[in-house]
């Protein structure tokens, strides 16, 4: 250290991050969500007019419909079922702590299920096994040139990759939706059995499912189905880098898919609850 | 047929092209010759519209391609063929099914055709026996051969090769230039060439331009790049020929 000069060991403060900087983060991070929302909904645009313009691919739809649904059928069986019998397990060892009565544990499940369990984790598991699929797959595309060799042939990305996997998860996550309310509810009745000796006929109640609970989760279905494919294939889509950036592109899809759904599913509960007050 | 007109393009904010001025006749055959990045990809990019300009246009066949919206695009892709320096084929296809996949977009081929048509490019590539083969079971010659077929399939007039021997070795390499060679004695083509392998450049293209520091430095017929003493161009031209590519 010199007396006149600079000390190199203890420079004077440059300011401390203050609160410039962090509102400085804030809008910057602002603004990165702004355009993701708007690229987001531009595909969806994009997707929308190659349904009704772009080619008809049925084999392709088949081909992702098949990817979609029966290949995510085992990990949202085993999914939904261990979920089943936990609630159950949980929901039981507490009614029967408090009140004794069993009764209404199947029915009340049912509902759960309807409304919300059985389309939001279904969708979740969608999110991470066909979401993330998807963003590696269109992701490996780009870095490989393959996106640009589908513009040299003379084809549209979005028509020829985007549109099958958005018909395919629209009509796929429905269908895995209620075939993860079965296995769940069916793993449920076997623990209430089991576990809490509530009969099947007691359990298999459908008497407090309403029109209102297979509405909301007919809408929430639907609507998971249609979102998925769009983030992950935008994410997909957006790769630069070579192979970290497909790694980082999964990576931001299930990200990006699963807050989509959460948000999604507390949008459409609550218009439902407000449409059902009304 | 093709012209660029003061060409520039931004990477991250700094300008990798420059002010790039080009006219390609139709049926000529340019080489673009240049050290590694230099922007030869780029350029072909730039003239098939797979990358927009962020300064200057570009033109094919008397369009401007900033003015054609996608179905413009890809009217335009149809008269055009691409073989990528990376091969670039769909990994999720066999062999086959690449060469058809440009032919059924076309959708002018009966089933039928487009078989006979594969057929007939298998064997004129050498790979009749590997028509159901994905792409990661092919070496890399083999998988030059695939895009170089799956390029030319449609027969377009024009064609662009990035780098169409670029990690082969001589014996391939040579074989590559043949096709290319057959094709250009085979019809009224125009065709850009990007690539190293100057020896191949020399005996298939009319004209060369040399790109280097963002720009074209130097523009001519194989002839007057040999004359020419001028720096960069000499050094290269030199270098090339000692690594035994001239």
């Amino acid at each position: 250290m010199t007396r006149d000069g600079p000390d190199n060991e203890h420079p004077p403060p440059r300011g401390t991050p203050g609160w410039g900087q962090f509102i400085g983060d804030v809008g910057r991070r602002a603004l990165e969500f702004g355009r993701l929302v708007r690229e987001n909904v531009e595909l969806l645009g994009l997707t929308l007019r190659y349904m009704v313009n772009g080619r008809r691919r049925r084999g392709r739809i088949a081909e992702q419909m098949y990817d979609i649904g029966n290949r995510s059928m085992l990990f949202i069986a085993v999914t939904l079922g261990f979920l089943g019998m936990i609630l159950i397990f949980q929901a039981g060892y507490q009614a029967e702590r408090i009140t004794g009565d069993l009764q209404m544990l199947g029915p009340l499940f049912l509902q759960l299920l309807f409304r919300e369990f059985g389309p939001t984790i279904t969708a979740l598991m969608v999110a991470t096994r066909g979401g993330t699929g998807m963003a590696a797959q269109l992701g490996t595309m780009v870095v490989t040139e393959q996106i640009d060799a589908l513009r040299m042939s003379a084809a549209q990305p979005v028509d020829y990759l985007v549109v099958p996997r958005f018909l395919a998860s629209a009509v796929m996550l429905p269908v895995l939706t209620v075939f993860g309310i079965l296995v769940s509810f069916a793993a449920g009745a076997v623990t209430a059995n089991l576990a809490f000796n509530v009969n099947y006929y007691t359990f298999v109640d459908i008497g407090m499912i309403e029109s209102f609970d297979i509405v909301i989760g007919s809408v929430k279905a639907i609507a998971y189905g249609l979102v998925i494919p769009i983030v992950a294939c935008h994410a997909g889509l957006s790769v630069s880098g070579g192979s970290a950036g497909v790694g980082r592109a999964t990576t931001d899809a299930v990200v990006r898919c699963s807050l989509s759904v959460v948000f999604l599913d507390f949008l459409i509960s609550g218009i439902g609850y407000v449409f059902m007050a009304l | 047929m093709i012209t660029l007109h003061e060409v520039g393009k931004k990477w991250q904010g700094e300008w990798v092209l420059r002010d790039v001025s080009l006219e390609i006749s139709q049926g000529e055959y340019i080489g673009l010759i240049g050290p590694g990045g230099s922007g030869k990809t780029l350029l072909i990019k730039l003239m098939t519209g797979l990358v927009h300009p962020d300064a200057g246009t570009v033109t094919v066949d008397g369009q401007n391609l900033a003015d054609l919206d996608a179905r413009g695009k890809e009217a335009l892709r149809f008269r055009m063929g691409m073989l990528f320096q990376n091969f670039a084929l769909f990994d999720f296809m066999t062999v086959a099914e690449n060469l058809a996949f440009p032919l059924r977009q076309a959708g002018e081929l009966e089933e039928a055709e487009i078989a006979g048509r594969i057929q007939t490019a298998l064997g004129e590539i050498g790979l009749s026996h590997a028509a159901e083969r994905y792409p990661i079971e092919l070496s890399g010659g083999m998988k030059k051969r695939v895009s170089f077929a799956r390029a030319v399939i449609r027969r377009p007039p024009l064609l662009f090769y990035d780098d169409p021997t670029a990690g082969l070795d001589p014996v391939t390499s040579a074989k590559i230039f043949q096709l290319l060679t057959t094709i250009r004695e085979s019809g009224d083509t125009t065709a850009v060439t990007a690539g190293h392998d100057l020896r191949g450049i020399r005996r298939l293209c009319d004209r060369v331009a040399m790109v280097g520091d963002g720009s074209i430095v130097h523009t001519g017929t194989i002839g007057e790049f040999d004359d020419c003493r001028r720096e960069p161009v000499a050094s290269f031209w030199e270098a090339s020929r000692a690594e035994g590519w001239g």
